[in-house]
């Protein structure tokens, strides 16, 4: 059975993202996650909350929160902040045939993101935006 | 995470280790860039000991490497396997640095 929701929420800083690693922590251990799978959770979450850091309030201030909800072998995991609609699933993949000189150098977390995860879902509500996943779910890549 | 640099005569070796984030990889732009101003244009990063790579840390393989191909130089990587290995070939980027198992292969390379 799916334990209650443990949320936390901090300042949306990249400065946060390890005392996010260190919540989430507790419910991939209670959910019985390996330690190559925390390493992927947390890649997950820092792409996330990085995004969130830089672009969500647009230079001004504004919280972010986590929330997870440990079951056997597995978390459902919500990433929830106020700033501007922004929906991850809708931005264009970078070019990965381009060559060294040409490839630009950002555009790469949201591309790990669904990649590891396998299925995210968006929504916008209440001015908010929410994102969530299952980890490690259908779609999630092996070691 | 940690870097530790060893001079040899025809490039720098990079040994990066633990994990590198959004926090602390700007650290490694700091110590590329230091090379590339004295005038070194190979850089080797082993990351053999690395556990951990998240975009952040490939932009700044991607700009580091970048700015050595501008001066007919190379950013070489070697060691790469865990996490860091599927990030690299998730992106597609191990497809763009020279790959090597160890860095006295990639030195033997030069």
């Amino acid at each position: 059975m799916a334990s209650p929701f443990e949320r936390l929420s901090l300042p949306a800083r990249v400065e946060s993202v390890r005392l996010f690693h260190q919540f989430v922590r507790r419910g991939a251990e209670a959910a019985g996650l390996d330690s190559p799978d925390m390493n992927k959770l947390d890649l997950v979450l820092e792409e996330i909350l990085v995004n969130i850091a830089r672009y969500a309030y647009q230079g001004g201030a504004g919280d972010v929160q986590v929330a997870y909800s440990a079951e056997a072998g597995s978390l459902l995991v919500e990433v929830t902040d106020a700033g501007r609609s922004f929906n991850p699933l809708d931005s264009a993949p970078p070019d990965l045939a381009l060559g060294l000189a040409d490839r630009p150098i950002g555009g790469l977390g949201v591309l790990l993101v669904k990649q590891i995860v396998g299925s995210l879902s968006y929504r916008r509500q209440d001015g908010q935006n929410k994102l969530s996943f299952r980890f490690p779910g259908p779609g999630t890549i092996s070691t | 995470m940690k870097i530790e640099a060893t001079q040899f005569e025809k490039a720098i070796v990079l040994k990066v280790s633990g994990r590198m984030d959004a926090e602390n990889a700007g650290e490694f732009d700091k110590a590329c860039e230091l090379w590339i101003s004295q005038g070194f244009k190979h850089l080797i990063a082993d990351l053999a000991d690395l556990q951990y790579v998240s975009s952040m840390g490939l932009r700044s393989f991607l700009a580091a490497a970048q700015r050595l191909k501008s001066v007919s130089g190379s950013l070489m990587i070697c060691g790469l396997r865990g996490l860091p290995r599927q990030v690299f070939e998730m992106t597609k980027l191990d497809s763009l640095f020279p790959i090597y198992e160890t860095a006295p292969q990639a030195l033997a390379a030069l």
